[in-house]
Formats: C-alpha cells, sequence, structure tokens
C-alpha cells in the first residue's frame, strides 16, 4: 500500500460512513454502549481496589503481653513477630505511652479527671506492639501464630469488611463482563452488517477494480478505515461522557455519604483515564477491524 | 502472447464448456472469436481473466502459466489485460475524466501521471469536449469508448473485449472498431468475441470460430465460418 493511496482510501472510507450513516450510528452507539460499560466497570474496580488496598494499609493487630514480663522478653516477641512475611511494619507503644495517649483522648476536656490517678498508671500492663499487615487477608494466621508466642497476653485483631466486598465486587465483576461480551458481539455483528451494505452498495465499483488489477489490500483498505473510524468515534463518546460524570459523580456520593468519607476515597479522574483511555480506544479500533475483517472476507471476494 | 493447451472446462454437466481448446495468439495480433451463444465464447474469456480455472489444459497469458498465477499475484496478472464489456461497466457517480483516472489510482500509478495519461486517452477516443460529462448524459457508443479508455489507460499488453458492440448501432460499432484497431497498430494485442458478422467481414482480421466448447474454424483476414 503506498502512501499517497491512503488519502483516497480515507476518502472513499468516510464516504461509506455517510452512505450508510443510520447504521453507522447503529454500530456507533452500540460500541459506545459496551465500552460506557466497560469504563464504568472499570472505573468502579479502580476505586474500590484502592480503597481496598487503603483500608488494608491501616489493618494492625494489636499484642499485650502477660504481666511482669521484663523489656527484654517484650523486645525478643517482637523480633519474633518482626520476622513473618506478613508483617509491613511495626510500632511499639510503652505503658506511659498508653496512659498519654488515653488521657489525651478521653480527659482532654476535663485534666482534673486525670489528676485523680497521680503517678499511678491504670495501664501499667498496657505495653503492646501494633502489627501492620501486608494484606487483610493474612490477618488470621499472623494473629493465631502470635496468640501461640509465650509471654502474649491479648490479641486484639481489625474488623476486616473487605473481604466481603472483595467477594461481592467478584461477583459484580464477573456479570459485567458477561454483558460486556454480549455488547462486544452485538458490537462487531452490527459493524459487520453496516460494512457489507456498503460492500453491496459498491459490489460494481469492486469487481471493476479487481478486473483492472486492484490489489486486495487496496479494495479492502475503505472498509477497515469505515470499521476503524466507527470504532474510534463509538471509544471517544463514552470516554468524553465518563470524564464529564466521573468528578460530579464523586462530589454527589461525598456530599451524601459525608460520614464515609474517611473510607470514600477516590482515585483522580486523570489516574483512572490514564489506563481506560488507551484500552477503550484500542478496543474501539479492535471491534472494528474485527467486524471489517468479517465483512470483507465474506463479502469482498468478487 | 496467449496459448491455451488442450484447455477443458467442465461446470458440471455431461457436455464440457470448453473441450480440448488449442490457441496461439501472437503478440501484437488482431482476433475476432465468432460463435453462437453457448459455444463457449464467455469462458474462454474468464479463463483469460482468471475468474475460473481450467478443469485441464493449461493457459499462458503473457508468459505466465495462469495455473502457477497465485490469488496474491492475480492483480499484477491482470494488469497486463485490458477488459471492456458489452454493459461498459462505467461508475455512474464519476465523471469520464474519474472514470478513466479510476483506473490508473486503483494500480497506485503516480499522481503526476494521471492526468497527462487520461488526456492521451480522451484524445484517442474522441472524447476531451466530454470530460466533465457522467455517464448518463453520454450516447452508448461514447459510454464504450469511455470504457475502452479505461481498459487501455495502463498500457495493457492485451484487450479483451466482450462484445463490445452489441448495445451499439453500425455508426457507432464502426466507430469503436477504428479505435480498437489504433490501439492495435500502438502494440496492443486485441481480442474481440462479438456476434456482429457484418463487423467482422469488414475488419479482415484473423477470425476464431467456436461451436460447442471447440474451435471449429481458425481463418486470417476476415474469413468466418458459422455453422447452424
Amino acid at each position: 500500500m503506498k502512501i499517497r493511496s491512503l488519502m483516497y482510501h480515507f476518502k472513499d472510507g468516510f464516504k461509506n460512513i455517510h452512505r450508510n450513516r443510520m447504521f453507522s450510528l447503529a454500530s456507533i452507539a452500540t460500541i459506545t454502549a459496551c465500552i460506557f460499560i466497560f469504563g464504568v466497570i472499570y472505573s468502579l474496580f479502580q476505586n474500590f481496589e484502592f480503597m481496598v488496598k487503603k483500608a488494608e494499609n491501616e489493618i494492625c493487630v494489636t499484642v499485650f503481653f502477660d504481666e511482669g514480663l521484663s523489656d527484654a522478653q517484650i523486645k525478643q516477641i517482637g523480633d519474633t513477630i518482626s520476622k513473618r512475611e506478613e508483617v509491613s511494619s511495626m510500632h511499639f507503644t510503652t505503658a506511659e505511652e498508653a496512659w498519654n495517649n488515653f488521657k489525651s483522648e478521653y480527659f482532654a476536656d476535663f485534666p482534673e479527671l486525670a489528676e485523680g490517678f497521680q503517678d499511678d498508671n491504670p495501664l501499667a500492663n498496657s505495653a503492646s506492639y501494633e502489627v501492620y499487615l501486608n494484606e487483610a487477608s493474612q490477618q488470621d494466621a499472623l494473629v493465631s501464630f502470635i496468640e501461640g508466642i509465650s509471654g502474649v497476653r491479648q490479641v486484639n485483631r481489625s474488623e476486616v469488611a473487605a473481604s466481603g466486598l472483595e467477594s461481592a465486587a467478584r461477583l459484580i465483576g464477573y456479570v459485567a463482563i458477561i454483558i460486556i461480551a454480549i455488547l462486544l458481539a452485538v458490537s462487531v455483528f452490527l459493524i459487520t452488517n453496516t460494512i457489507v451494505i456498503g460492500i453491496t452498495v459498491r459490489k460494481d465499483e469492486i469487481s471493476i477494480m479487481k478486473f483492472i488489477g486492484a490489489t486486495d489490500s487496496f479494495v479492502n483498505a475503505p472498509f477497515f478505515i469505515e470499521g476503524i473510524t466507527i470504532g474510534i468515534v463509538g471509544s471517544i463518546i463514552p470516554l468524553g461522557i465518563l470524564w464529564l460524570m466521573y468528578s460530579r459523580i464523586i462530589t454527589y456520593v461525598l456530599s451524601k455519604f459525608s460520614v464515609l468519607q474517611n473510607i470514600l476515597v477516590f482515585l483522580p479522574e486523570g489516574e483512572v483515564f490514564r489506563v481506560l483511555a488507551p484500552v477503550a480506544i484500542i478496543l474501539g479500533i479492535g471491534i472494528g477491524a474485527l467486524g471489517s475483517t468479517f465483512a470483507v472476507r465474506k463479502h469482498a471476494n468478487v | 502472447m496467449i496459448i491455451l493447451e488442450d484447455v477443458v472446462k467442465n461446470y458440471g454437466s455431461d457436455v464440457p464448456a470448453l473441450n480440448g481448446i488449442n490457441l496461439h495468439i501472437q503478440k501484437g495480433e488482431f482476433v475476432f472469436i465468432v460463435g453462437k451463444s453457448g459455444s463457449g465464447k464467455s469462458t474462454l474469456i474468464k479463463l483469460l481473466l482468471k475468474e475460473l480455472d481450467p478443469t485441464s489444459g493449461e493457459i499462458f497469458v503473457n508468459k505466465k502459466n495462469l495455473n502457477k498465477v497465485t490469488r496474491k499475484k492475480l492483480p499484477f496478472l491482470r494488469r497486463d489485460i485490458g477488459v471492456v464489456f458489452q454493459d461498459f461497466r462505467l461508475l455512474p457517480d464519476r465523471n469520464v475524466y474519474d472514470n478513466i483516472a479510476f483506473a490508473m489510482k486503483v494500480v497506485e500509478a503516480p499522481n503526476r501521471k494521471i492526468k497527462s495519461r487520461v488526456l492521451a486517452m480522451l484524445s484517442m477516443v474522441g472524447l476531451l469536449d466530454k470530460y466533465k460529462s457522467f455517464p448518463n448524459e453520454l450516447s452508448g457508443g461514447e459510454q464504450q469508448r469511455v470504457a475502452i479508455a479505461r481498459a487501455l489507460v495502463n498500457r495493457p499488453a492485451i484487450l479483451l473485449c466482450d462484445e463490445p458492440t452489441g448495445n451499439l448501432d453500425p455508426a457507432n460499432s464502426n466507430a469503436i472498431m477504428k479505435i480498437l484497431e489504433q490501439a492495435n497498430k500502438q502494440g496492443t494485442t486485441v481480442l474481440v468475441v462479438t456476434h456482429n458478422m457484418d463487423i467482422v467481414a469488414q475488419m479482415k482480421k484473423r477470425t476464431i470460430t467456436m461451436s460447442d466448447g471447440k474451435v471449429i474454424s481458425d481463418r486470417e483476414k476476415g474469413g468466418y465460418f458459422y455453422e447452424d
């Protein structure tokens, strides 16, 4: 294929789209729906994963010790725990720090209440390790390990709702994949039909081209341009809609569920669209190219 | 230029469309092929264009064995052959100039060559003044002249004409024959399939008569043999 022929093919491809504009519009609408759903699901998953990761980073197990344990013994327990692969980081809180934290949290407005304790630390046996995990799913294994260590009195665990959410999200994901697959098939089918109409209208022209000595790639090029153009337009429209909707929806959700502001932390548009935009456009091009291939293989062999 | 050796084409019925054809057409010849409907003339044209493959036998066009021409190489074989049909087969949405230029564009000829070559062809077929007209604004004879210009614009070695005067009156038929003769004088091998015996008699060229898929006569200088 020579470069100078490209303009000729583009002109022909766009002419085909214009000729069959109703079918072209139907194809664009289907691809738009398909990629829009894909975009919504992708954005949801990306944000969900982001929130889960963030929540997981905050999950920690607190370890308390038997009364009368020496600092050296506590340190030894700390060393044993820190060697575990589930552990991301650890922080040691002395009994004094624990009491100071308690006072600043509960007696900040009434310091006179704390004065009653004078130098007597009611949390004298509350020195603890805060152990942060790499992944929330590792919590059970780590807790049972720590509970087995001699000298450990109590292990407090974080409530993990994420695992339940993960299985729900997986189910939604499967349903979405099925819907997207059906829409993909419909899109390819519609593009194929749109291009077949173009081929049928130009059957005589194609036949003359082949008698004159046009190569298959020359004859087929405008139909590929037609399919791929429909695919690209069908992917840009939903990307535009998603871009406009994204920040608005986040603002709405945050205003409606302000109580959950600590949990609901969303990714900025740029972060989501950095991957979504090229993937959606490649998907559109793929659908267009596939539809064109089917149409040309079946009908352009005049 | 064109050689057929024991060519048989069977469409599946008991009687083959072509039954053991042997033909040698030299470079620069002007040959008529005549015969009744069903004699095998159209099948012969289709075989030369490799629209169909022979059931047996070999066909050589411009030294290329058609049995060995792959689908990928077929377009390049066809660039050696110009074709003119009885029904003209012009593109109705393009004017005369664009119809002729179309033939050069599809073989990806350079743009600078297209204009000069198309104008030369328009001059040769006498349609320079009608280059902007659309096919529906032309007479049958003029449309056939455009079709001939389109077939010749890429300078093929061979020109195949399938009933080129079938839809034309005697005056226009004569004009078409003069153009074909001119192309032949410029070196193109011309093969004309026709029913028009007046033209054949008048032109006095080599004439091959076919009947029931066989060559029943091959005579020099306009003689023809039509068996009823």
